[in-house]
């Protein structure tokens, strides 16, 4: 298990004051690494966050008594009577923190950039009280920087009985600016239209979405654990509504993720003729595509109450649903000729081998469920309406392009409602419906065992 | 491009791909007189080198494209009024596509500029709508994608 993922960027054109926050950025990650893993647990679903003998009633009815309970921000224990009682992540690791929090003010006095600079101050601060409403809405005012940094709790993956509790989670980036250019036209493009929402629910409308695309030096706790390619911060929609957001991308490890697994991956499940119509370059292009999609198309999804409503499987629906809204958005583009249909192609290839890459990971990482259940969902959903087959005499996978696209402009309809107005348990019927493990590992197990194959040999 | 096909510009688009002309001339230059990125000789994806490459090839295709266009252009005419009840090159349409309800200008293609919402004439949904009138619903077909469109506005700037 990694807490702590380093990558080689090029760092030759930062000053050697630069390169001095640089350090200092990356001690604070390897230094958070072991919070991180003091939280994880995969054997619970609660990870450490809960005791691990407290059943989700006993948890639920103990928070209306003590809303911190299901704060995001505490370990919930029991003291010497059984009784739950909770321990604030900045009491728990106030040694850690202490020091942590140190070592960010020594980078701000390094930045010149004051935007930044206040930004450390406030994290620093935040680290220490557990209130990082402040130091979020100074992160929002980083999107020029050219430092890019998040560190502390931040998502709630780990926290599969709620989706409450969050895991401390650490980057560092240094801005790619051309690629970053490149990024917001496409934004642009994609967020011109206005989608007509349904009847009866409320979106929310960010005032600002500003993207960043980084280099990457480290990656630690969750972000290394889950090998993320992209982050939508901050994750709070009260601030997101008022304040705006900010998408990052990371080029490295995007890059490895391709050549590591997606890449791999396609040339497992396709067979060599179709893999000759499309290059490497042309995929690992879609691959970014892909990912820069998804992170938009988040900014498409906020509804409100969502969250609250859905509650522990708001991850699944909303996670699956960026990512083939995005590839719905891609439609649009095609018509609009800001996509080939050779593009297209090789987006829905690269979700195909993606949505495979979710399955091995989750084998290595049982914390990648949310995304893992998504995936299955849409692979199931691709099967049974023919989209894809499978060659069971060689053991490759078959695909009809457009019948794809439709699929995933059939599916948009379905998870739009689940996530705008769906109740808790129809949703939930629906993702029993179509995420059996089982029904998914049947129907595609000459490909999966190829795939474990393929690991077993690394 | 085709041969003796006219191109039609506005004005503000023939003065702007003018300028972006020299521009590209003097960025291929300075392109080729800098050493290109060392390519790896492996499976690798070098990020670098691919966007340098991508870069070039970028700029030659664009500059060969503005050279065949000022060849043979014909300044873009306002429309008379009684034909602006359709849609023609210059229009800024507003239509309702599935889901979304869009709104963009119908350019030609070298003047095309997605971000700003300039969408090609060539382009399927440009093809497509050329012609039609507000309340048309028109199909937009391409081999991968069918969507169909409702024509909301018409307008000439």
């Amino acid at each position: 298990m990694n807490a702590i993922k380093k990558f080689n960027p090029d760092i030759s054109k930062l000053s050697s004051k630069e390169r001095l926050l640089l350090d200092k950025l990356i001690l604070a990650a390897e230094l958070m690494a072991p919070l991180y893993l003091k939280q994880k647990n995969s054997k619970y679903p609660g990870a450490n966050f809960y005791p691990h003998n407290a059943t989700k009633e006993e948890i639920e009815e103990a928070a209306k008594k003590d809303p911190s309970i299901l704060d995001p921000y505490t370990f919930v224990e029991r003291d010497k009577s059984g009784k739950l009682i909770t321990m604030p992540f900045c009491v728990r690791f106030k040694k850690e923190l202490k020091k942590i929090s140190e070592i960010l003010k020594q980078a701000a006095s390094l930045s010149d950039d004051k935007n930044f600079k206040k930004y450390l101050l406030l994290r620093a601060e935040s680290l220490l009280n557990d209130d990082y409403d402040k130091s979020n809405i100074q992160f929002l005012k980083t999107g020029n920087s050219k430092f890019g940094f998040l560190t502390g709790p931040s998502e709630s993956y780990l926290d599969k009985l709620f989706h409450k509790k969050r895991a401390y989670d650490n980057w560092v980036g240094i801005l790619d600016k051309k690629r970053t250019e490149e990024a917001k036209k496409f934004k642009e493009i994609i967020l011109s239209s206005e989608r007509k929402i349904l009847f009866g629910s409320v979106k929310i409308k960010p005032p600002k979405i500003e993207i960043r695309i980084e280099k990457t030096p480290i990656f630690s706790g969750l972000s290394a654990d889950f090998m993320f390619t992209g982050s939508t911060l901050p994750n709070e929609i009260y601030l997101i509504e008022k304040y705006g957001l900010i998408l990052t991308i990371s080029e490295d490890s995007l890059k490895e993720n391709f050549k590591k697994d997606e890449f791999p991956i396609f040339k497992t499940l396709f067979n060599k003729n179709f893999q000759k119509s499309y290059s490497e370059k042309e995929l690992y292009k879609a691959s970014f595509k892909c990912i820069l999609i998804h992170e938009i198309a988040h900014n498409l999804l906020y509804y409100q109450g969502a969250e609250e409503r859905l509650k522990n499987i708001f991850p699944i629906i909303n996670e699956l649903y960026a990512y083939i809204l995005g590839i719905e958005c891609c439609g649009t583009l095609l018509l609009k000729d800001v996509l080939t249909s050779k593009e297209l192609e090789s987006i829905l290839i690269m979700h195909i081998c993606r949505n495979f890459t979710w399955w091995q990971d989750f084998l290595k990482n049982p914390d990648v469920k949310s995304y893992t259940l998504g995936m299955v969902i849409i692979q199931n959903f691709f099967l049974e309406k023919k989209a894809v087959e499978i060659d069971k005499k060689n053991n490759f996978l078959k695909v009809d392009f457009s019948k794809l696209y439709l699929c995933i402009s059939e599916f948009c309809r379905v998870l739009e409602y689940y996530i705008a107005l769906g109740t808790y348990k129809e949703t939930e019927e629906f993702i029993n419906n179509y995420s059996q493990m089982k029904t998914f590992q049947k129907n595609f197990s000459p490909l999966l065992k190829k795939i474990s194959k393929k690991l077993k040999k690394e | 491009m085709e041969e003796n096909k006219k191109n039609y510009l506005t004005k503000e688009g023939l003065k702007k791909i003018k300028e972006e002309y020299q521009g590209l001339l003097k960025l291929k230059k300075i392109r080729s007189e800098k050493e290109a990125p060392y390519f790896l000789e492996s499976d690798e994806v070098n990020a670098e080198a691919l966007a340098y490459e991508e870069e070039f090839e970028y700029l030659e295709s664009r500059i060969k494209k503005i050279e065949e266009v000022l060849k043979n252009f014909e300044l873009l005419k306002p429309l008379p009024k009684k034909e602006r009840d359709k849609i023609y090159l210059g229009a800024t349409v507003k239509i309702e596509l599935d889901n979304e309800i869009d709104e963009f200008t119908i350019v030609s293609t070298l003047e095309t500029d997605p971000a700003q919402k300039k969408i090609s004439n060539e382009s399927p949904i440009g093809k497509a709508l050329i012609g039609h009138m507000v309340g048309d619903k028109v199909v937009v077909q391409t081999e991968l994608v069918n969507h169909t469109c409702r024509i909301l506005k018409i307008e000439y700037k």
